[in-house]
């Protein structure tokens, strides 16, 4: 018995050893960090004395923060919701065969290859008033709305689209894909018409998929800098948006608190959607993700 | 009377042709069953009657309407399909009242035909599982329940039994016949295995490379098959090509090993035919001077199976064991019997590999 429970402790050790990289990796990279952050925006780095809430509360008085965190939430949620729908419909789409199909499947990813700030330049040079398209139009005379740096933001979801559309479709193409194509055909045979078999058999399949790609795309959008800087509106601008500019200004411990806060959204939205999938599995009976698993 | 029939369907590929113009009739409440090996088009032409793959031509009637230009949705037939294809995130109940949700069913109807299927195909205590939960002949049960329930014009089987195993296979195989001969609906079954089909159907369409070769009961296509196609894929069989000897009344064929055999439906002045021995239909007769050695001999209970090397052939001998049969040991000397009326059969050319390879 002494014996087995020697082995056992040196296998821990052995294990320990082995893991020992990877955690000063995620140490020195990723915990190391985000704690000095946490501290920072408390004070703490002044030592324990500096202890403050100072800078989370200016977050929730100052009226250009606070709708700051707004809309990062809104340039978080819109654009996901607008190339949800469009991915959807390409998924779609692309499950067809027609002319090109080969052709426009590798086209549509070109988007993913390019930069944030490329995306928003292009946005600029098309729908800026006096840019390409408002020339075009003009000749017919027509005057295109305010598109960039309105005051809705079109010009911020018109790219953040333009730039997650790839991506999204991509997941939502592997999800439906995954579906065997046995069980549509099972729901067109029992009387589901092509709409009602997307929206009751294949819609709730891809769904572990799809919430996957939504959540990404999300949280990634909520923390872009470069869109919102360049075809946002001057005001009000999103919380990543004022930390740069807090951070030109040398208001190192504002700049902590909002990062904090921004990565505690995201956090918090992600066991959100964990706790929902886990329950979701639960009432499936353990769904496809624990398979996965076993 | 729901009686489904095809005239001159047909579905090509550019230019392959995966079936050829094919004319055939399921009467109401008969159990057919479209046997043929993998490739030959049988499921093509299932799923074409389902309406989820289209047909390039001809015309589909189900009951006398006519149902190849609506979409699967409205044809008033339900599939069961070889890999289930139950809704992985509905339960049992779910699954079951699926199609009559669609088809907008009464809710107390609903529950009726539910309690109804649920009883001929034992899924009692199985409703709230969820598809993942259940084994695979549960899952089978479920989606053939899920079926029943529509009380279809027509049902599709499209190799329901290939993922069981074998012991599973022939409980569920027997409980299908059962259950046909209850419900009483039409159906429409795909199957490469020969067995199954012979065991369950009321009548086989044996297919080969795109087309019906021959259609018949299965005791029909078993003991005298017309098409050398149908002999050899029912059952283990040996085709042979053999010089015809004498004319009209006394013609008969030369076997390879010396000896002669009388045989049927040969066409007129033909100088040779093409014949079927069934390893049930051969006999060895044990003697010192034989033309032929038995190079093997199994015994698997109720029958024993020789293998005899006989004038460059090698042929399997199947003989019943009955309670005074003498094993004969390998290294025999033997003679070969014929103990069936030989009948030529027709050739159409997809089998030539077979031929004379014995």
């Amino acid at each position: 018995m002494k014996n087995a429970s020697a082995a056992d402790n040196r296998a821990h050790l052995v294990a320990w050893a082995l893991l020992l990289p990877g955690l000063v990796f995620l140490g020195a990279l990723f915990a190391g960090p985000l704690l000095w952050s946490l501290a920072g925006s408390l004070g703490l780095d002044q030592g324990l004395a500096g202890f403050t809430l100072e800078h989370y509360a200016q977050i929730f008085t100052r009226p250009a923060l606070r709708s700051g965190l707004l809309v990062s939430i809104y340039y978080g949620v819109a654009p996901v919701a607008v190339t949800l729908v469009l991915s959807i419909g390409l998924a779609l789409l692309l499950r067809r065969h027609f002319r090109g199909r080969a052709w426009f499947n590798g086209l549509y990813k070109i988007p993913m290859a390019v930069p944030g700030i490329i995306a928003a330049l292009v946005v600029m040079t098309l729908a800026e008033r006096g840019g390409f398209l408002d020339r075009l139009a003009a000749p017919l005379g027509l005057a295109l709305p305010r598109l960039v740096r309105d005051p809705w933001g079109v010009g911020v979801i018109l790219t953040s689209v333009w730039k997650q559309l790839p991506f999204m479709t991509l997941v939502i193409t592997g999800a439906f894909a995954a579906i065997p194509q046995e069980v549509s055909h099972a729901a067109r045979t029992l009387g589901a018409g092509r709409w009602r078999t997307l929206l009751w058999v294949e819609l709730p399949m891809a769904l572990p998929g799809i919430s996957a790609a939504v959540l990404l795309t999300f949280i990634g959008t909520m923390g872009s800098f470069a869109i919102p800087d360049l075809v946002g509106p001057p005001s009000p601008r999103p919380l990543a948006v004022h930390m740069y500019a807090e951070f030109g200004s040398g208001h190192l411990p504002l700049v902590y608190a909002i990062g904090m806060l921004l990565s505690a959204f995201a956090v918090a939205v992600l066991l959100g959607y964990y706790a929902l999938s886990a329950r979701a599995a639960r009432l499936l009976g353990g769904s496809a993700r624990k398979d996965d698993h076993e | 009377m729901a009686s489904l029939t095809l005239s001159g369907v047909h579905k090509s590929y550019g230019s392959t042709v995966a079936l050829a113009p094919t004319d055939f009739e399921v009467p109401h409440g008969e159990f057919v069953t479209l046997l043929g090996p993998s490739g030959c088009g049988k499921t093509t032409l299932l799923r074409i009657v389902a309406g989820i793959a289209s047909a390039s031509g001809g015309e589909i009637r189900l009951g006398g309407r006519r149902i190849d230009t609506l979409p699967p949705e409205q044809r008033d037939v339900a599939m069961v399909f070889q890999t289930y294809a139950l809704f992985p995130h509905m339960s049992v109940r779910k699954n079951l009242g699926f199609g009559l949700r669609m088809k907008k069913v009464a809710s107390a109807e609903q529950a009726r035909r539910i309690e109804h299927a649920v009883a001929i195909c034992k899924l009692d205590g199985l409703l709230d599982r969820m598809p993942r939960q259940l084994s695979g002949g549960q899952q089978q049960r479920v989606a053939l329940a899920r079926a029943i329930v529509m009380q279809p014009a027509l049902l599709l089987f499209d190799e329901p039994l290939s993922n069981l195993d074998a012991k599973l296979r022939e409980s569920l195989r027997d409980e299908l016949v059962a259950l046909h001969r209850r419900v009483g609906t039409t159906s429409l079954y795909v199957t490469h295995d020969q067995t199954e089909a012979m065991a369950m159907s009321d009548r086989i369409l044996v297919m080969n490379a795109g087309r019906i070769v021959e259609s018949g009961t299965p005791l029909a296509l078993y003991r005298r098959p017309v098409d050398a196609f149908t002999a050899h894929f029912l059952g283990h069989t040996h085709l042979l090509r053999l010089p015809v000897t004498g004319r009209g009344k006394d013609c008969r064929v030369s076997l390879p090993w010396g000896a002669s055999a009388a045989i049927d439906d040969l066409a007129d002045g033909a100088d040779s035919a093409l014949v079927s021995l069934r390893p049930e239909g051969l006999s060895v007769v044990p003697d010192a001077d034989g033309a032929g050695e038995v190079t093997a001999a199994s015994f698997t209970g109720a029958q024993v199976n020789y293998t005899v090397r006989i004038a460059d052939l090698s042929l399997r001998i199947t003989v019943t064991a009955g309670d005074g049969t003498r094993l004969l040991p390998v290294g025999q000397r033997v003679n070969v019997a014929v103990g069936e009326r030989l009948h030529a059969l027709k050739s159409t050319g997809q089998d030539s590999g077979h031929e004379a390879r014995a």
